[in-house]
């Protein structure tokens, strides 16, 4: 198979420069002190790190904030060079890095998308003969006149994904963009993936979204601290991942006084250090009683009572429904109570109210964790531990399997003999 | 094997072997050309006089000179207006492109960061948008020396290999400033202030016969003195410039864009790290 992408050993060192002259002035005041400039602190972002991308193929990395992931795209894109080993690429790279990056705002949409074409590497006239089919793409036939100030973020940003994507590279590199525009732009961008892939050109993917990287890697390196500790398929990969994050939880916990967790376990399991602690979880039905028995359809409130410490401001939190072979149904996440609620009260209960829950009846188990805002650990995770009865209230469809409620009606129609 | 396009990023280079030239040359072209565009129009854009703007400021400041050097301190040369004119325009084109190369990587970090563009193309596209600026006035040139009764000669075919040597001046340092002024911001005011001081020691409201035999060969160190002298003589004089000093300058040049581009090649992985 043809490589399109070879990183060999590549390290890549930045100096801090606590004390770098900024002007000339204090370049001189240094040189006159006999002090060098450039006694910086080093920070090794990346430390040998060797891979390959094979043509066709579509590698992911993961890996939490400040791992490295970013500092090894920009190196791939040419930007900045490694301080030792070498990137080899054969073929025309895409990026949809800096995403929209040297538009203009006050150039129409039209004319930012001449530009972005020609800089992505197409000639004046290529990109003229795709612009028709770009402007489809990013559904603004009506307003591509018009000056970019004058666009929604959403709009930018589908000009901007169109433009990159059209471009017609032997790979492209993506880092954390698959959140453009509402959820069927977003599927339009994830077919337009599918099917670059299936032309047989490759994929490089950093997210932080795991569900996609799931389903459009063929291989995950987990990057921790500028070097890939783990390289192979997406589901060990991800194993992996939970385990370090997981050791990183336990590493934090044991660093710290032990906090009782204050919610007795009957079953499932706990863990995260407690930083913040979820005291209690309810559930509420449609008629506001405390309820954990609830008819397939209706609605559902899920409360959950928590106690930070004063080390912690903001926080993600996550809740999902999955059932009793913990198949996903439902998650549902928020990334940052801060922006989305404000201040993070010391006490609070957080409500998730679910308007209807159409699944088959059954037993189910809501889990919910809390995390720190980049993901890096937990806070505190309960898996398995609380039950929620789906009950029946007509009639149970027969011949059902399956996790969502859908009452089938069958019939038979005979055909005309003609 | 299916590579016809080969990229290849070690720490000391990157180059891109057996795409054919044409089309990155073609490429290049048409990107170099959608720049200077954008950089023309974005200047204009939203102000009502629109494109006059490019105009008013060279007639502004000839108004001033021909106030100044024909009351205040008349200098005595004859068609003052055009003989100030044949220089200003120039040295606007000079002034304007070095004090705004300093700020050329750092307001267009968008574009230096992208993968595969070519950052030092952003100085040439600077001082081509500003070369337009003086193309648009030149025609005035025309008008001033026509009032005067001058004609002009076939000199003026001159006026392409004189712009190319200017043009490869301002790249040059352009370069140097665009890359170290990442580094060092105190640059943005030294040119400041350089350009300001050398616009009274290049010969551009006066005379080089104002200056006398004594001072006039220093003038001669002095690339742009040497140019628009060789501006003068092709448009206002009608005669062919003096070839010895324009090969300095020539020289100058060409080793100053030399030299930039070294310096630009050196540190642009730090100002990639830096930006």
């Amino acid at each position: 198979m043809d490589i399109v992408l070879e990183a060999e050993k590549v390290s890549k060192r930045f100096r801090i420069a606590t004390n770098r002259p900024a002007t000339f002035k204090e370049l001189f005041i240094q040189r006159m002190k006999g002090r060098s400039s450039r006694s910086a602190d080093e920070l090794w972002a990346l430390r040998e790190i060797s891979f390959t991308l094979k043509k066709g193929r579509s590698v992911g990395i993961i890996g939490h904030n400040g791992a490295g992931k970013s500092t090894l795209l920009r190196l791939i894109c040419g930007l900045g060079r490694p301080t030792t080993g070498k990137i080899q690429y054969w073929g025309k790279i895409g990026s949809l890095l800096e995403l929209g990056g040297g538009f203009n705002s006050e150039m129409t949409g039209r004319e930012n998308l001449i530009m972005g074409g020609i800089l992505g590497g197409l000639s004046k006239r290529q990109v003229e003969s795709l612009q028709n089919e770009i402007i489809a793409f990013a559904e603004l036939e009506k307003s591509i006149d018009q000056p970019v100030r004058t666009y929604s973020s959403g709009m930018y940003l589908r000009l901007a994904f169109a433009t990159a994507i059209h471009f017609d590279p032997d790979f492209l590199i993506i880092d954390e963009l698959l959140a453009v525009g509402d959820s069927r732009f977003q599927q339009k961008c994830l077919d337009r993936l599918k099917s670059f892939r299936m032309a047989g050109k490759s994929l490089l993917i950093v997210s932080h979204n795991l569900d996609q990287i799931r389903a459009y890697c063929d291989e995950v390196l987990v990057m921790e601290e500028g070097r890939i500790l783990m390289q192979g398929d997406p589901e060990s990969a991800l194993r992996f991942y939970y385990d370090i994050m997981k050791k990183r939880t336990e590493s934090r916990q044991a660093k710290m006084e032990f906090v009782q967790p204050s919610l007795p376990i009957q079953q499932g399991n706990r863990y995260g250090t407690q930083e913040v602690s979820i005291t209690a979880v309810r559930f509420i039905d449609g008629d506001d009683r405390i309820n954990d028995h609830i008819f397939s359809g209706s609605p559902l409130t899920v409360e959950l009572e928590y106690v930070r410490t004063n080390t912690v401001s903001d926080m993600a939190c996550t809740l999902g429904v999955f059932n009793e072979n913990n198949m996903k149904c439902f998650e549902a996440y928020v990334s940052s109570i801060l922006e989305a609620f404000g201040q993070l009260p010391e006490k609070a209960s957080i409500r998730c109210r679910l308007p209807e829950l159409p699944l088959l009846p059954g037993r189910y188990y809501i889990n919910m964790g809390l995390f720190p805002t980049d993901w890096s650990f937990v806070y505190d995770h309960h898996n398995g531990m609380h039950f929620l009865h789906i009950m029946n209230e007509s009639e149970m469809p027969v011949n059902v399997s399956g996790v969502v409620m859908v009452r089938p009606h069958w019939t038979v129609r005979p055909q005309d003999p003609s | 094997m299916g590579r016809n396009k080969e990229g290849i990023a070690t720490s000391s280079k990157r180059r891109h072997l057996t795409e054919s030239t044409m089309t990155i040359r073609s490429h290049r072209f048409d990107l170099i050309l959608g720049l200077v565009r954008r950089n023309f129009i974005l200047q204009y854009k939203g102000s009502l006089l629109g494109i006059l703007w490019a105009v008013l400021l060279p007639l502004s400041q000839l108004m001033i000179f021909v106030f100044l050097f024909k009351r205040v301190v008349p200098l005595k040369i004859e068609n003052y207006p055009a003989f100030v004119f044949t220089g200003l325009l120039p040295w606007n084109w000079f002034s304007m492109s070095i004090i705004s190369a300093n700020s050329l990587f750092i307001s267009n970090r968008d574009l230096v960061r992208r993968p595969n563009f070519e950052p030092s193309i952003l100085a040439l596209v600077n001082a081509l948008s500003n070369l337009l600026t003086y193309l648009i006035s030149l025609p005035i040139i025309f008008i001033l020396l026509a009032t005067a009764g001058k004609r002009l000669t076939w000199t003026v075919l001159l006026l392409p290999l004189i712009l190319l040597i200017q043009g490869t001046l301002i790249v040059g340092l352009s370069l140097f400033l665009a890359t170290w002024n990442v580094f060092y911001r105190d640059l943005q005011h030294i040119t400041g202030v350089a350009v300001m001081l050398m616009f009274y020691l290049t010969p551009v409201f006066y005379s080089l016969e104002n200056v006398g035999r004594e001072y006039g060969r220093l003038f001669t160190l002095n690339p742009m003195a040497v140019l628009i002298q060789s501006y003068r003589a092709i448009l206002y004089e009608g005669t062919v410039p003096d070839g010895s000093t324009l090969l300095v300058a020539a020289t100058v040049s060409v080793t100053i864009c030399g030299l930039g581009y070294l310096a630009y090649r050196r540190d642009i992985q730090n100002v990639y790290d830096f930006l």
